[in-house]
Parts: C-alpha cells; sequence; structure tokens
C-alpha cells in the first residue's frame, strides 16, 4: 500500500509539470498533421498500391489503417526523443535541482526512490502510447468516419496483412498499440539509466537518443542486413507481429525477453552508478 | 543522540574530513562552525547518508547510519540552505509527496505543522511564488512531520531577512523547549550560534579543532582598543602587564587586569596615549582564531 501512494506521488510529480501537457498538446498536433498527410496525399498513393494488389480500396482508407500509420510514424519520429526527454529528466532533473536533496533525507532507500521512479517513467510510457493510439483512432474517425478494415504493409518486416472484419482490426490494432508501448519503455529505460550518471538532464536525453539512432542506422546498413537480430531498434519493432495474421508468437516472445532484459539490465547498471554517488551542495 | 566517530572522506583525492569526532546530547542544541569547504556539509551528507565515509561511523539515537540507514534517518528532520521543493506543485502536495516517503502522510498532523509555521493561507499556493522565508517554513514543516525527535539544520537562516531569522530562532528553541528537541546546526553566522546553540564545535579544512560550550568559547577577559606611541613602549608596557594583540589594534588582557593600570603605566614610561575604548573578544574574534584567520 505505501509502495502504491509514493507511486502515486511520483506519478504526480510527472503530471503536475505544465510541459507534461505541452507534451500532449504537441503529439495532438502532429497526430492531426499526420492525418492530414495521409487524407489529402498518402491515401492516394496507397489506393493505387492497393488496387495493383487486388485488394478492394475501402479497405485502404479506413480509419483504423491511418491510425496504424500515425501511431507507427508519430511514435518513431517524435515519441522517441519524448520519451527519452521525460526518462532523462527523470532523476537528473531532480538532482540538478536540489530536490533530491529533500528526497534522500528521508528514510528511504535510494533502491526504492529508483524504483518508483522507474515504475512511474514506465507507466508514462505505456499509457502515453495508448494515449497516442486513442486520440489518433479518434481523429481518424472523425475525419474518416467508422467504415473499413485495416491494412498493414511494411516491406522492412516483411509484413502484408489485411483485417476486413473491423471488430478484429480494432482488437489487433490495440494489442500492436500495447506491444509498441512496451518497445517504447527501451527509450525510457536508456534516458533513465542516463538519468542516473552524474551528467545533465539534457546530456542524458542526449546520450540516450544517440544510443537509440546509432542503433537504427547501423540496423539499416546493408551488409548488416543478417544481423539485425542482435539491434534493439529492430527487437523494438516486433511489436507490428502481433498485426501479422498467424502472429509468430516465439519470436514475439524471444524479443519482449530480450528487450526486458536490456530494460532490467539498465535499471541495475543505474542503481548500481546512483547508490555510489554522493549528493551534496 | 547523534554520536560521531572518526569520520573521514576524501574527494578527488583530497582529504575532505580528517577523523571527526563529537556528540550531541538529547535535547541539546549543538552548532557546527567552519568556512565554507571547511567540511560542514559533508559532515551532515554522512549523517543524512548522502555521503558515503571514507571511514567511520555515526550513530543516531544509537543506530549505525551505515548499517540502517532507513531506521536511523526516521528520528531525524532535515532543512538545508536553500530548501529545493517542486516548484510545480503547492506546498501542501509539496508535504504529501515528501513526507509520504517516510510513510503515511497524517493530513492533522500536517495541518497543525503548517498552522504552526504560519502557511496555513498559502499553504494550496504554488510553491514556485514562494518567498525565501516562505521555503524556509515550508521546509521547516517538512522536517517536522512525522515527528522527529532530531533536526539537521544546514545553514538555515542564510539569505532570511532579520524578522525571519528571529522567527526561526525563536521557533527552533521553542522546538528545544516544548519537545526536548536535538538540533545539529550548520552555520558560519557566529551571532546565530551564539543565541541558539549550547555547545560548538569548529571545523577547519577537514579537522575539527575545537568543541566545547558557547560560553566557554566566548572570551569575557578584558578587553581594549589601545592606541599609544611610540609602538615600542606600548608593546612593552603590554607585555609587561600579559597582553595579547588582537585584530585591529585591540589588545586582551589577563582577567583582573585593570585597564586604567596599563594606560598609568604607558603615561609614566613616556607614552602618548591616543585612545583606549573597551571591547569585548567576541565569538568571532575566538572563532577566526580557532579558524587560522586572524591576522595579528
Amino acid at each position: 500500500m505505501m509502495f502504491l501512494r509514493q507511486l502515486r506521488g511520483e506519478l504526480k510529480k510527472l503530471f503536475a509539470r505544465k510541459r507534461t501537457y505541452i507534451g500532449y498538446m504537441v503529439f495532438l498536433v502532429f497526430e492531426a498533421l499526420l492525418l492530414s498527410l495521409w487524407v489529402y496525399v498518402g491515401r492516394e498513393q496507397f489506393e493505387d498500391l492497393a488496387k495493383r494488389n487486388f485488394i478492394p480500396v475501402e479497405l485502404l482508407s479506413s480509419s483504423l489503417t491511418a491510425t496504424y500509420w500515425i501511431m507507427g510514424f508519430s511514435m518513431f519520429l517524435l515519441g522517441s526523443i519524448y520519451f527519452a526527454l521525460v526518462a532523462g529528466d527523470i532523476v537528473a532533473k531532480e538532482t540538478e535541482d536540489g530536490n533530491l536533496r529533500m528526497v534522500l533525507s528521508r528514510p528511504v532507500s535510494r533502491l526504492r526512490i529508483l524504483v518508483l521512479k522507474y515504475c512511474a517513467v514506465i507507466i508514462y510510457t505505456v499509457t502515453f502510447v495508448i494515449f497516442v493510439g486513442v486520440t489518433g483512432y479518434g481523429m481518424a474517425l472523425f475525419a474518416m468516419g467508422t467504415e473499413g478494415g485495416l491494412f498493414i504493409w511494411n516491406p522492412e518486416m516483411y509484413i502484408l496483412a489485411v483485417y476486413p472484419d473491423r471488430d478484429e482490426a480494432f482488437q489487433r490494432l490495440f494489442i500492436g498499440a500495447c506491444f509498441m508501448g512496451l518497445s517504447m519503455c527501451v527509450v525510457t529505460s536508456l534516458g533513465f539509466f542516463f538519468s542516473c550518471l552524474k551528467i545533465k538532464p539534457a546530456a542524458a536525453s542526449v546520450m540516450a537518443l544517440s544510443v537509440f539512432f546509432i542503433d537504427f542506422v547501423l540496423q539499416n546498413i546493408p551488409f548488416l542486413a543478417n544481423h539485425k537480430d542482435v539491434f534493439i531498434t529492430f527487437r523494438m519493432a516486433n511489436w507490428i507481429y502481433v498485426l501479422q495474421e498467424n502472429i509468430p508468437w516465439e519470436r514475439i516472445v524471444e524479443s519482449y525477453a530480450i528487450l526486458m532484459g536490456l530494460c532490467v539490465s539498465l535499471f541495475i547498471m543505474g542503481w548500481m552508478v546512483f547508490q555510489s554517488r554522493d549528493f551534496k551542495t | 543522540m547523534l554520536k560521531i566517530q572518526n569520520l573521514t572522506k576524501k574527494f578527488a583525492g583530497k582529504d575532505a574530513l580528517k577523523g571527526i569526532s563529537f556528540e550531541v546530547d538529547r535535547g541539546e542544541i549543538y552548532g557546527l562552525l567552519g568556512h565554507n569547504g571547511a567540511g560542514k556539509s559533508t559532515t551532515l551528507g554522512i549523517v543524512l547518508s548522502m555521503v558515503s565515509a571514507g571511514s567511520g561511523e555515526v550513530f543516531i539515537g544509537g543506530i549505525s547510519v551505515r548499517k540502517n540507514p532507513q531506521k536511523a534517518l526516521r528520528k531525524v528532520g532535515s532543512i538545508f540552505e536553500a530548501p529545493a521543493f517542486y516548484d510545480y506543485m503547492s506546498g501542501w502536495d509539496n508535504l504529501k509527496v515528501l513526507v509520504g516517503l517516510s510513510g503515511r502522510f497524517d493530513k492533522a498532523a500536517a495541518k497543525e505543522v503548517v498552522e504552526r509555521v504560519d502557511l496555513t493561507d498559502r499553504i494550496h499556493s504554488k510553491v514556485g511564488a514562494y518567498s525565501h522565508g516562505m521555503r524556509q517554513r515550508l521546509a521547516l514543516a517538512q522536517a517536522l512531520l512525522p515527528e522527529p525527535e532530531m533536526l539537521l539544520l544546514d545553514e538555515p537562516t542564510d539569505g532570511l531577512d532579520p524578522e525571519g531569522i528571529k522567527w526561526f530562532r525563536d521557533f527552533i528553541l521553542g522546538l528545544r523547549e516544548e519537545r526536548g528537541m536535538t538540533v545539529l546546526f550548520n552555520s558560519h553566522l557566529l551571532s546565530e550560534v551564539e543565541q541558539m546553540c549550547d555547545r560548538v564545535a569548529i571545523i577547519r579544512a577537514g579537522e575539527l579543532v575545537y568543541e566545547g560550550a558557547v560560553n566557554e568559547l566566548r572570551d569575557d577577559r578584558p578587553g581594549v582598543k589601545l592606541q599609544a606611541e611610540p609602538p615600542e613602549i606600548l608593546a612593552q608596557v603590554v607585555s609587561s602587564f600579559g597582553g595579547e594583540k588582537m585584530p585591529g589594534e585591540r589588545w586582551v588582557f589577563p582577567e583582573g587586569t585593570e585597564i586604567p593600570d596599563v594606560v598609568r603605566s604607558l603615561i609614566e614610561a613616556g607614552g602618548s596615549v591616543r585612545e583606549v575604548t573597551p571591547v569585548r573578544r567576541s565569538l568571532e574574534d575566538v572563532y577566526l582564531e580557532h579558524s587560522s584567520l586572524s591576522r595579528p
């Protein structure tokens, strides 16, 4: 019970900041922008693609398909930056501002403080991804109506799937959003780890993003194509397999076990550094 | 209540503490004096388990801070020079978050403490809009929740106006009076230490150079600002009375010395006396001597 009360306090700190809501607003604007691009530019191209592949056009032009694109792009382009910023701040900003001294003078272990902060930032990440999914879907519904199923096409991951049944499509997309949320926890964990080091909050975010983007660039180098499995960003992208007609659970479980191992390792390393640090004015 | 045993600490290979030991009794207000960088905050940091000691031990109420920091810190409330709250949250929410880390947040007790520190009207305003004095009072409120036996104050009156300093001093003295609160008071404001503390320790370059009662530290020997010429006669006469030179043409004499006798001897020796003003050798003088900054 006490842990939950303390976690509520940690979440309160996150949600009491004005910039948290600015973040939400920025995402809403970005989603609206992506939706407009989809409706006015992208839809035509994809309708052509669908016709060439003998797929009924109405499947493409649906709110669910638009939601899939909004989620994918907004998380990759903006989500990674945003989560790295939030997680990079979570410990380092409090150290910089001096709040941590007030916290550490309380009879609470450093491990507990970090567990609380980590849980808060993970909850924040997963719920944020779901928020993006829900709001993206809401906007798409408003712009495109309730008709149509879901069309998934991702050549890099070798996925082409069509769900004409709207209920099944919605279910798949929701599960996809949850897994995407878990994938984004890796960026959050990277930010959290760097935040535990004796560096500025901005430096923690930049380092987390650097690791993320370097990994992504390396993953896309052609001569490393056969070794994609070793890259974090490839494993993170495995959320998309829940949208495949026959879900390859073995592959998904393997990838998420690796990602979870990575997150736990990052947490432990962060804790070890944090535990050994001296906090003095 | 607090026992510090042979604390050492190095920062980047340099000794910050060189084996500091002292004890604070229950109900005592103990002052820790020293210049910036002397090792006062490091000592407090080790007591609060924020800084790891190179060697040595700290016991709070008989509990080792190294072995059982959470249990030891349950007895302690602390205030820092510039208390850093979450500015974007209200004072009340700050209390909830911080006190919640110690256990259950008791609303009734919190309301009582808030009223005591005179923050009732502004407790639901954002801390970002608080003055320095209000922040310090909020810091006091969080330190007093839930019911500590000891307060650690790290330069708490720095930046406060004279009214704020007096309020703070009276509050702490009141706490000791009512609850028998033990206080470790870290400061470089000598007047504060003089007015609040029972005992004092002076730290210089990581070493404890003095420990004793404030009354003992204060020197009540007769002192005088004495200007006379020629200087050789002045020095000769003053030393014949056992006088010691203090900064700024001031001299201190052994107890029982009659200053008029000194003046008479000066005149008889052919000296010309220009000024004789009685002065008290202040705590500051003693402090400066102990911290090796006096310029005789």
